[in-house]
């Protein structure tokens, strides 16, 4: 077979161990992987722009869809912004209740990351228990908010609901059962020899590369790096209730599952902590409904790493230009970078591994050569499609 | 009605429809069992055959690029081979509808069979999952296939026959499973690495090359490739129980022992991660290794006496 140079297996668009659409190409030699690339943009859906033509309150809606897993990250972060340009503050029991939701969230996503993961090493039965236990989170969750996915939680200047003592011991409860639930699947992945051999020193992504291709999130804090906004940019509540950065030296496979699963712990004792010592008083401020001209940047640590808005306004009713970067999209490269020299079977584990979001991350991408159209060039163009048709 | 008996054991009892039946049967109680340990609900006790009707009754795609004659035969070569198999296993108890000195090898020889079709179904087509997960069943096939033997000639040796009806017989007043422990346990994984079970399963993987060697097949080739696993299942638990576990007399003892058998794989099957293909063949290395200390203990303790 000489004619054969390269032996490429594609993963994706739609494969059966992506949930979402993504495009990587696995050059191997047998089973050996030599190298990789990785397309997006399967699911671009043209948000940022939607933004520009809805009002301020109205985007807090349309930037929650922008991920199923981490909404209020979105929401959170956008009103963060919103917020910094109208110069309001929300008071301090709406801060408590947004981090109490956002670190709800990320136990929700850790949980649900952790089936996903076991699932692509053949590993369904902590699939199927992690996610089981993952219900008592999204119980949670519905009984705060009423919703289980998007919560609409946030309201621009505060949050739209409160936090009562039943809730607080139902809360308490389901932390409890999750807890040693916890426990046990650090115990499992740290100490399971099937599971060991899957993700010992498999994808292992030193400090130096992770510096290099600047990683964020749990990925960063398997490589050693103590980098959490929540620590180096305090928003919301964290100020008061101060977090312990989880950070291992490993950067393989098992390193990230330990920093994902000590950081369910560091989770739940925050979300304690919280509801212990929950501030007092009101839950909104008034917000104009105009927002004065100006630019502003927030960040906010979401469950994959952290999440940065830029926002700009005219001083009108709607934003001039809302910008979104999603964690996701700092940590594909790593997906490259570790994957030559390993197995084809690792392939999905190392993907899995940056706990890939991948239409949160997606945006239109110009090529070399390719023409563009302005806005009113495309608006032109439709007219013209639409009247010979 | 000399001719009609033979003919009623081949294609009705208790080979064919019964060892088709009895093998979705059992593919049920796997699938059951596993969810129950998964702690979710399972499917229902039809849903393996109404999978294969409606597979049955579905278009079979040949995709370009195949040798289409290759691509129909290779599943009716499949389940005529695990059909054939299980004329030569004690099924329900009964003697075996065909039986001679050496027919043990032969019914391991049509076995693989069935996974060598498997393999050259994968590599017939020019789909790149199933030519990975051709090459895979291949690489479980050598690394699997010599413990698997080597554990079911343990108590062939103690018997002193290579036939299963008389090791069977044998079996009936030895538990062999007491003074071979590890020849059953090597066997019985040896079967879960021949049916491709998790965690042996990464030929199939779906994670990484979709569903290996049959990725391009549908319709009626899938159906005749899951049937000719299930019977290859009923065969090859038949075949353990037969050996290891006091024989089979009855059809009370079959289902008895198969089914004990049964709950094992399936605990097994959700207690492991997927195994990579390299770190299987490791595996296997070491369970030869074990066979062979097996067989010099055997030896040097005097084979019949045990």
């Amino acid at each position: 077979m000489t004619t054969l140079e390269k032996f490429i297996v594609p993963i994706g668009p739609q494969h059966p161990a992506l949930k979402e659409p993504g495009h990587f190409e696995f050059t191997v030699d047998g089973e050996t992987v030599t190298a990789a690339t990785v397309r997006l943009g399967y699911v671009h859906r043209g948000i940022e722009k939607a933004t520009e033509n809805r009002n301020w309150t109205q985007n807090l809606y349309l930037l929650e869809r922008i991920c199923g897993i981490c909404s209020h990250t979105h929401a959170l972060c956008y009103s963060l912004g919103v917020e910094a340009l109208a110069e309001v503050t929300a008071p301090p029991r709406a801060q408590a209740i947004r981090s109490l939701v956002a670190e709800l969230e990320r136990v929700h996503s850790h949980l649900l990351w952790l089936g996903v993961a076991a699932h692509e090493a053949g590993f369904d039965t902590l699939f199927m228990y992690s996610w089981r236990d993952r219900e008592t989170i999204m119980d949670v969750l519905e009984g705060l908010t009423g919703n289980r996915v998007n919560y609409s939680a946030m309201e621009l200047g505060g949050v739209k609901f409160d936090v009562d003592d039943k809730q607080t011991d139902t809360i308490r409860r389901g932390l409890d059962y999750l807890e040693e639930r916890t426990h046990h699947y650090l115990k499992v992945v740290t100490t399971d020899n099937s599971f060991l051999q899957r993700t010992r020193g498999v994808g292992t992504l030193s400090r130096e590369q992770a510096e290099d291709i600047g990683v964020i999130g749990p990925m960063a804090r398997a490589s050693g790096i103590a980098r959490d906004v929540r620590v180096d940019a305090p928003y919301a509540a964290y100020a008061q209730f101060p977090v312990n950065v989880i950070v291992e030296a490993a950067g393989d496979l098992e390193a990230r599952f330990v920093v994902r699963i000590k950081e369910l712990f560091e989770s739940y004792r925050l979300i304690r902590e919280i509801l212990e010592k929950m501030p007092t008083g009101d839950l909104t401020v008034r917000m104009p409904r105009k927002v004065k001209e100006g630019e502003t940047i927030s960040r906010v640590e979401a469950p994959r790493g952290e999440a940065f808005y830029f926002i700009k306004s005219g001083g009108g009713e709607k934003p001039e230009r809302v910008k979104v970067r999603t964690p996701s999209l700092c940590n594909f490269t790593s997906v490259i970078i570790t994957a030559p020299g390993h197995q084809l079977a690792d392939m999905p584990m190392i993907l899995a591994g940056i706990d890939p979001c991948f239409s949160c991350n997606d945006r239109m991408v110009v090529l070399n050569g390719e023409s563009v159209m302005t806005w009113e060039q495309l608006r032109q163009y439709g007219i013209e499609y639409y009247s010979k048709k | 009605m000399d001719i009609l008996q033979p003919i009623i054991a081949l294609l009705f009892f208790p080979a064919g429809l019964f060892v088709m039946g009895n093998g979705l049967a059992y593919m049920w109680v796997d699938r059951k069992l596993v969810a129950q340990y998964q702690n979710r609900i399972g499917p229902r006790w039809f849903q393996p055959l109404a999978d294969i009707m409606k597979l049955l009754s579905k278009e079979e795609i040949i995709p370009e690029n195949v040798d289409p004659r290759l691509f129909i035969g290779l599943p009716l070569l499949a389940l005529a081979c695990a059909l054939t198999a299980a004329l030569y296993v004690p099924l329900l108890g009964f003697q075996p509808v065909l039986s001679f000195q050496g027919d043990l090898i032969v019914t391991v020889y049509l076995l693989s069979v069935v996974t060598m079709s498997l393999a050259l179904a994968g590599s017939n087509t020019a789909d790149r999952f199933s030519l990975i997960g051709a090459v895979r069943t291949l690489t479980q096939l050598f690394s699997y296939e010599a413990p698997f033997l080597l554990a079911l000639l343990g108590p062939a040796i103690v018997a002193g026959s290579w036939q299963i009806s008389t090791i069977n017989a044998f079996a009936g007043n030895h538990w062999i499973v007491l003074t071979q422990p590890i020849g059953f346990v090597i066997a019985l994984i040896g079967l879960m690495g021949k049916l491709e079970l998790p965690p042996f399963d990464a030929p199939e993987a779906e994670t990484e090359i979709v569903k290996g060697a049959l990725t391009e097949y549908s319709g009626r080739g899938l159906a005749l490739f899951q049937l000719a696993k299930s019977v290859e299942l009923v065969v090859g638990l038949t075949l353990i129980a037969a050996f290891y576990l006091g024989g089979i007399a009855n059809p009370i003892t079959f289902f008895l022992k198969t089914l004990i058998l049964l709950l094992v794989l399936a605990g097994l099957q959700s207690l492991f991660a997927r195994f990579r293909i390299e770190q299987t063949a490791r595996w296997w290395r070491y369970a030869s290794l074990l066979v062979l200390v097996q067989w010099v203990i055997i030896a040097v303790l005097g084979g019949k006496t045990l």
